[in-house]
């Protein structure tokens, strides 16, 4: 804002706030203020009613003071002028302000050079018109709003409904996004916007560019027919279409998308004069994709724009096609900045080489977009390929992968339904105990002590739930195992001291059953995928030991863990023969001599090239001592005593 | 000069995989590795122990890295589980000064020892390939080891801190070093899956299927031979490979043996049971 002028209205109280401010402007007197001569054009000395305008170098230098002491005076009687506005009197304009003026608009109406002179300067203003019935084109509508300032745009969403048209003509850059109602209908609040556009009174629109976004349904006989009444109505009325109408079937979300990148490049690519600079189009696109050089982060604000050189890379895709039932993998090799997203180097293949990619896109975070690159589970929004990728050779592989624990719908989209069902199953929901609130000065509340609070945080802080459940290398091979993801939130609440003792009996029962902890074949494979997942492993450990305990070592999973413990205790070393009786059992034994593993370790020998003996007492009652056969009997470590006395020491109960 | 460690043998080399102590052995020896035998050393616990009490795994191997640290030597282990399960309660360890402070308590009350954090872990592999060098470990090889060979990880070296230079996700020591011995390396994906050991006895209709996939997959990326750098996981992938098969109906018959038989073959030891591996290979099939 730029003043030209200020003055005083009636109903001034005196109060000296104003003086305070702008001591050098303003002199409050017995019973109004006064602007002061020495401040003013024409020395006068009175409220300035006739608003003559200030002094230049008053301008310059106190226009901050005179707004503090506009904003500051309790009865807002300090009215400021600014330069285009107010009664001026012509002699006063020409004389001194009218430099200042051709300044000023010399500013405003000449871009400044180069991209980011045509993306900051003067008017960016972006118009966008929704007409909806259900909603889409609204949420639409805000959504491209929301991504305006990213091509240096000013966007404002406008419900057509209350629209006044005649300010239509003021405008340079216009987006319509309207669906269509029934059989060709205007949606609700577009309606009576579009009887006034009709008719023959509505004003022209020589000096406004516009695109269309139709939304509506192949099923109806005139499809998108409101969409295509707005676009030839706006080119009748002298508008200028900058990106051809775009008209969207039911799934409309992919196809508004491609019109957005193009009308909001176009829209971008309208300087402040009013001139279409159509050669600029790409360059704003490169400019928003992140692929030119921008220099950022001067301000401490935003991100600056990291570049990397482009690298060579060769990324390998599976590919699944369910129609044709064919599996395989498709490989292109190009050269990417190293810094792109594998999230974005997928959109980049899909956009230039092949349409038919299928992946599930979203925000960088989107917990659902997980998938494995190289072995390795991420989220390829957070992830850029030069950290992603092995370098063999000269350039980068990829081998891009659909999650590995769920069915493959197509390429690298899974179904996802088994672990909402998982999560379902295990109820997922809080069921609290009444407790006691602490006497707080905000009233009464409940109450965590932070490190348990910490500890439940960090069990549950995990980016994404089929990321981890792809995590644990059993959960594919397994047919009732909950998974990591829904195990340790249901951890986390059992040991949460808000949760009622009925809901954590519940949910033991859960964690004990064979879908429960129990079901988690090996840890390792959870803990070795990144921080935190060490953590959630680190948890889900604690859970199997509370199982374990409940269980009072009992069954396989018990005994595993008794009879190794015990086995250690007695020698120091593993006894495999212990395990096998006593875990396994007779009928376990006896399940193995027909299943061939018995045979595989009596006829050990015939792999190893070991010796066919390894100690009589191999022979006295199997499986022990012959060839891959483990022994009966370990011979103790040195100093075994102190194995014994760490036992007893830490835990007695072996 | 040569590099001097100390020896943990892993789980199941005095029992039932009595092969990795006999190559093991000839293999360093020709490598150059001076294996100073931990004799007092226990399970690591593989993961079992903890289940039941994670204190009481700590302070056993505690007690293994004081007897180390006053050898003055890093341990050496020829197993993947052991390599892990040892890194990790190392790792604990030295991130934690109260605990350790509390194990070493412990310790002292009944052993006498101490642990002041000063040894570190290796797998053989890691080694090999950061120590001793490939180029040395080819100058070495009197047999090579003429196989397409899958090289199986398995999930416990494969974490952060405990694999050498390698890459976590997407390691190539293995390949490296089957390539350095004459061998062709598959590219597979299973390499670094868990085979399930820890469950084997209590989830085994999982842990099947766990093994026939690793091994399926192996066969199918044209391996004429996997060799496991974790002894444990060995004993699912060779001894139930006929059972895993029955259970899933994949095909899962190859030969498996340990990265010390590979190496000490390659080295010049053995010849005899590379021959009888030649035989598997060429006519058994596993």
């Amino acid at each position: 804002m730029s003043i030209f002028s200020v003055y005083i209205e009636d109903g001034c109280i005196t109060c000296d706030a104003c003086e305070e401010a702008a001591p050098d402007v303003f002199e409050v007197t017995d019973d109004t203020c006064f602007i002061k001569p020495d401040a003013r054009i024409d020395g006068g000395y009175d409220r300035n009613t006739e608003k003559s305008g200030l002094k230049p170098d008053v301008i310059s230098t106190l226009s901050d003071d005179i707004m503090d002491a506009a904003d500051a005076c309790p009865v807002d009687v300090i009215i400021l002028v600014e330069e285009s506005e107010g009664d001026v009197p012509e002699s006063e304009f020409v004389e001194v302000a009218e430099p200042e003026v051709e300044s000023v608009v010399e500013e405003t109406d000449e871009p400044a050079e180069g991209l980011e002179g045509l993306l900051s300067s003067g008017d960016r203003t972006l118009n966008i018109l929704f007409g909806s019935q259900s909603g889409n084109s609204e949420e639409l509508a805000a959504k491209f709003a929301k991504r305006a300032p990213d091509y240096g745009l000013e966007a404002t969403v406008h419900d057509m409904d209350g629209f006044d048209l005649s300010s239509l003509s003021s405008m340079k850059r216009v987006l319509i996004i309207c669906s269509t109602w029934g059989e060709g209908d205007m949606p609700d609040n577009a309606e009576d916007l579009w009887v006034e556009a009709s008719s023959d009174s509505t004003p022209r629109l020589e000096k406004t560019f516009f695109s269309v976004l139709a939304l509506g349904d192949t099923s109806y006989e005139l499809f998108c027919e409101s969409g295509k009444d707005w676009d030839e109505r706006l080119e009748q009325l002298g508008a200028t279409r900058l990106v051809d109408r775009v008209d969207c079937d039911v799934d409309y979300d992919a196809a508004a998308e491609a019109w957005a990148l193009d009308a909001l490049a176009a829209m971008a690519a309208v300087d402040a004069n009013g001139t279409f600079l159509e050669d600029q189009i790409e360059t704003i696109k490169d400019y928003v994709s992140g692929s030119t050089v921008v220099v950022a982060g001067e301000d401490g604000f935003t991100v600056p724009s990291i570049e990397a050189d482009a690298v060579q890379v060769e990324i390998s895709i599976f590919r699944y096609n369910p129609e044709q039932a064919t599996t395989g993998r498709d490989t292109w090799v190009c050269a990417l900045p190293g810094n792109l997203s594998v999230m974005e180097a997928l959109r980049a293949l899909k956009d230039t080489h092949d349409g038919s990619l299928t992946f599930r896109d979203g925000p960088d975070d989107d917990p659902t977009t997980a998938i494995s690159v190289n072995g390795r589970l991420i989220l390829p929004g957070c992830v850029s390929i030069d950290s992603a990728a092995s370098t063999r050779g000269d350039s980068l592989q990829l081998r891009i992968e659909p999650l590995p624990a769920f069915d493959v719908i197509r390429d690298l989209v899974v179904d996802l339904w088994p672990l909402e069902r998982s999560r379902e199953s295990a109820e997922p929901w809080m069921i609290a105990a009444t407790r006691q609130g602490a006497n707080t000065s905000q009233g009464v509340i409940g109450t965590m002590d932070p490190a348990v609070a910490d500890l439940l945080h960090s069990i549950t802080d995990f980016c994404s739930a089929p990321l981890l459940h792809s995590s644990s290398d059993a959960t594919p091979h397994s047919d009732d195992y909950m998974g990591p993801a829904v195990l340790a939130r249901t951890w986390a609440r059992m040991n949460d001291p808000r949760s009622s003792a009925r809901s954590i009996s519940e949910m033991q029962e859960l964690m004990d059953s064979q879908s429960g902890i129990k079901a988690e074949t090996d840890f390792a494979s959870i803990r070795r995928q990144n921080a935190s997942s060490r953590i959630i492993s680190d948890a889900l450990l604690d859970a199997r030991t509370s199982t374990l305990g409940r269980d009072a070592f009992n069954g396989r999973h018990g005994k595993h863990v008794w009879w190794y413990s015990w086995s250690v205790k007695s020698s120091g070393r593993v006894n495999d023969t212990v395990l096998y009786r006593q875990v396994l059992g007779p009928l376990g034994l006896f399940g193995n001599l027909f299943s061939g593993v018995t045979a595989r370790m009596v006829l050990g020998f015939t792999r190893t090239g070991g010796n066919v003996f390894n100690g009589m007492l191999g022979m006295v009652a199997p499986p022990a001592g012959i060839g891959k056969m483990p022994k009966q009997f370990n011979s103790s470590v040195d100093n075994h005593h102190e194995v014994v006395a760490i036992f007893n020491e830490v835990d007695g109960r072996f | 000069m040569p590099l001097k460690y100390a020896y943990h043998p892993g789980n199941a080399s005095h029992s039932s995989a009595t092969e990795v102590a006999e190559t093991m052995e000839p293999a360093a020896k020709s490598l150059g590795i001076e294996l100073i035998p931990l004799q007092g050393a226990t399970s690591c616990g593989a993961g079992i122990i903890r289940q039941a009490s994670r204190r009481l795994q700590l302070t056993l191997n505690a007690r293994t890295f004081a007897m180390a640290e006053q050898m003055g030597l890093d341990i050496i282990t020829p197993c993947a589980a052991t390599a892990g399960n040892l890194h990790e309660d190392l790792h604990t360890l030295k991130s934690d000064p109260n605990l350790l402070g509390e194990i070493n308590d412990v310790l002292e009350r009944t052993c006498g020892r101490r642990f002041n954090g000063e040894i570190n872990v290796h797998h053989l592999l890691h080694v090999i390939v950061d120590e001793i060098g490939l180029d040395k470990l080819e100058s070495l090889v009197l047999n090579p080891i003429d196989f397409d060979v899958a090289g199986f990880y398995g999930p416990n070296i494969q974490q952060e801190g405990a694999c050498g230079n390698d890459d976590i996700h997407d390691p190539s020591y293995l390949e490296q070093a089957v390539a350095a011995m004459g061998g062709s390396p598959v590219h597979w994906e299973s390499r670094t899956q868990s085979v399930g050991v820890p469950g084997l006895f209590s989830e085994e209709p999982t842990v099947l299927r766990q093994a026939a996939s690793v091994l399926s997959e192996a066969k199918h990326e044209g391996a004429d031979i996997i060799v496991s750098a974790c002894n444990l996981s060995h004993t699912v992938l060779d001894i139930y490979q006929g059972k895993a098969s029955q259970a899933t109906g994949l095909a899962t018959n190859i030969p498996v043996i340990h990265l010390t038989e590979m190496l000490a073959f390659a080295l010049g030891h053995h010849n005899s049971r590379l021959a009888q591996l030649r035989t598997r290979v060429a006519v058994i099939g596993d």
